[in-house]
């Protein structure tokens, strides 16, 4: 009989069970899928991005569909931390009391919401065994990946939430540049990076000249992206020693493997929910097979362990 | 108060899939638990074999659901890839279907004649209205409006309840009234009083609906549809602009809205 390898991971101090996440903004807050199975099983999940104040997001429509993706310009659409807190609360504590980590995503359109925001949340949310800040949402005007795209954007904010909490600091990355923008949040005491956030993508309607979402351009996810998050996931582990969640794109084992020997301690499991709401968990026994497949007694062996 | 979502995912099999207008099919699914669980108005997300980069599922209303012999009928039209595919759906093929999804018709707010206005493939919908009304004992008129005769279904099934007349209007005139569904709908709230409107139709209608039903003081149910993600209230990308200002999910919190709610 082969044993089951060991599959906890430790992401930048938040000790999942297994590295099987799920990506902010493509799993509600969890409960949206307790009906297709125990989201207990999975080694953490993010929420939505949530900021101080309420946002209402983008006009309609916000969803296009492209070969192998999907293109969304949600806009961040929250309640606000207390009102997200005073809703999922009860759920995301019980959540954690199952053993299945919550990483609460903190959204921002300055330094200064960024900060409120995770106050707040500090204040308020018990339950987040992590932050993460999301400095590349591509589809709001302000903050998001217009802070996020420079070096020197992304370490502003990302010393400005490190001074707020003790708790593991994860920073949820633009895909450009990723190398130096990874190094310069490493700098600044993030402990993990989250890559990669959407790709700014264009659909055009070319019998009204519009576009197929409400704003010019809107993020671009699913199988599509998946070798492009990959090779950035790579980049980024070489550039930094602090651990890595992937995303992009992921739909099987395989893929998820594939982001763990590029370098990822953890995996996210983005669109994929949307179609197949039992996806991550599929996905997680998948990766585990693939894991003693290897003969590997533990996942850790595995990471970063792509030869070239 | 922990949300609880009562969507699942279950498997179906075909029982028959067939043309029944131009553009226009009628698919029967086998799917016992969720034929049972269903409630008109509300909808699922079909999984269509056969492009798998294609991501997204198909939301469907239904005109039936039947929690005996544990099937649910659908009646949509080809409007792209997927629904193109579905038709080339077979006897005993299965896939996957989510469901019930969102909040269905609500019952009139009092009892008293109602007043169905469907547009296009909205008729789906406003069958299973139709059926689900006679099944109380309401009364009810209707009016079913499409581009060209060849494309109208749902006539004969509303006629069948024999709860009240069935209108026809046609762009082209082709049958029925020519013109548009509010034109048929205002010479019948000047010769009835009616209780509720209830309605589903191309968004431009509906509006028009809504607002004919606002002049008459007399309430009106709207089935929206939007693109969709999830169909289950995880991505918030199907969302409804609200006159108080603000969006709601079409999904989670539609696809039936009090016509009053919704910023036409």
């Amino acid at each position: 009989m082969v044993s089951t390898p060991n599959m906890s991971v430790n992401l930048g101090g938040i000790q999942m069970k297994n590295p099987i996440c799920t990506a902010s903004g493509t799993f509600g807050n969890g409960w949206q899928f307790e009906g297709f199975y125990d989201v207990s099983r999975l080694g953490a999940i993010t929420c939505k991005g949530v900021s101080a104040e309420p946002w209402d997001g983008n006009p309609a429509p916000r969803l296009a569909q492209l070969p192998s993706g999907i293109m969304n310009s949600v806009g961040l659409q929250n309640p606000g931390v207390r009102e997200f807190v005073r809703e999922y609360g009860e759920y995301l504590s019980d959540l954690d009391r199952r053993g299945c980590k919550v990483i609460c995503q903190v959204a921002g359109h300055s330094v200064q919401e960024y900060e409120r925001a995770l106050e707040l949340y500090e204040e308020l949310a018990p339950f987040a065994a992590g932050f993460e800040i999301n400095i590349s949402c591509p589809n709001i005007a302000k903050g998001g990946a217009a802070m996020g795209s420079t070096p020197e954007g992304a370490a502003e904010v990302t010393r400005a939430c490190r001074r707020l909490t003790k708790r593991p600091l994860l920073v949820k990355m633009a895909p450009t540049n990723v190398a130096e923008i990874a190094r310069a949040i490493e700098a600044e005491g993030a402990d993990a990076l989250t890559l990669i956030n959407t790709i700014p993508g264009m659909c055009i309607d070319v019998r009204t000249r519009r576009s197929k979402v409400s704003r010019p351009t809107a993020g671009v996810s699913g199988p599509g992206i998946h070798a492009i998050a990959v090779r950035m996931v790579w980049e980024a582990a070489k550039a930094v020693s602090i651990p890595i969640n992937g995303v992009g794109g992921v739909t099987s084992g395989e893929d998820a493997a594939e982001f763990i020997l590029a370098g990822a301690t953890a995996v996210s499991v983005g669109t994929q929910n949307l179609v197949e709401p039992g996806a991550a968990s599929r996905i997680l026994d998948e990766l585990t097979q693939w894991v003693a497949s290897q003969g590997a007694s533990d996942v850790n062996e595995l990471i970063g362990a792509f030869e070239c | 108060m922990v949300p609880v979502s009562g969507v699942h995912e279950y498997p179906f099999v075909v029982v028959s899939n067939e043309r029944v207008a131009d553009q226009v099919f009628r698919m029967v699914i086998s799917a016992p638990k969720l034929a049972a669980a269903l409630e008109p108005g509300q909808f699922v997300n079909v999984r269509v074999p056969g492009n798998d980069a294609h991501l997204l599922r198909v939301p469907l209303s239904f005109a039936s659901a039947d929690g005996r012999e544990g099937t649910i009928e659908f009646v949509y039209a080809t409007v792209g890839d997927a629904t193109r595919r579905m038709t080339a759906m077979r006897e005993l093929q299965s896939s996957s279907v989510l469901g019930p999804c969102g909040h269905g018709w609500r019952e009139p707010t009092q009892k008293g004649r109602v007043l169905l206005v469907a547009g296009g493939i909205g008729v789906t919908p406003v069958v299973a209205a139709g059926r689900w009304l006679a099944g109380m004992g309401y009364d009810f008129d209707a009016v079913v409006g499409a581009q060209t005769a060849s494309r109208l279904w749902g006539i004969d099934e509303l006629r069948q309840l024999g709860r009240g007349q069935v209108a026809m209007t046609t762009d082209d005139g082709s049958e029925g009234l020519r013109g548009f569904t509010t034109d048929a709908m205002r010479q019948l709230l000047e010769a009835h009083d009616y209780v509720e409107v209830m309605t589903c139709g191309p968004n431009v209608m509906m509006a028009g609906v809504a607002r004919l039903a606002e002049q008459a003081g007399v309430p009106c149910q709207t089935s929206l549809e939007r693109m969709m993600g999830c169909g289950f209230g995880a991505c918030n990308t199907c969302n409804v602009a609200l006159r108080n200002g603000g969006y709601a999910s079409c999904c989670k919190d539609g696809p039936v809205f009090d016509s009053r709610e919704v910023a036409w």
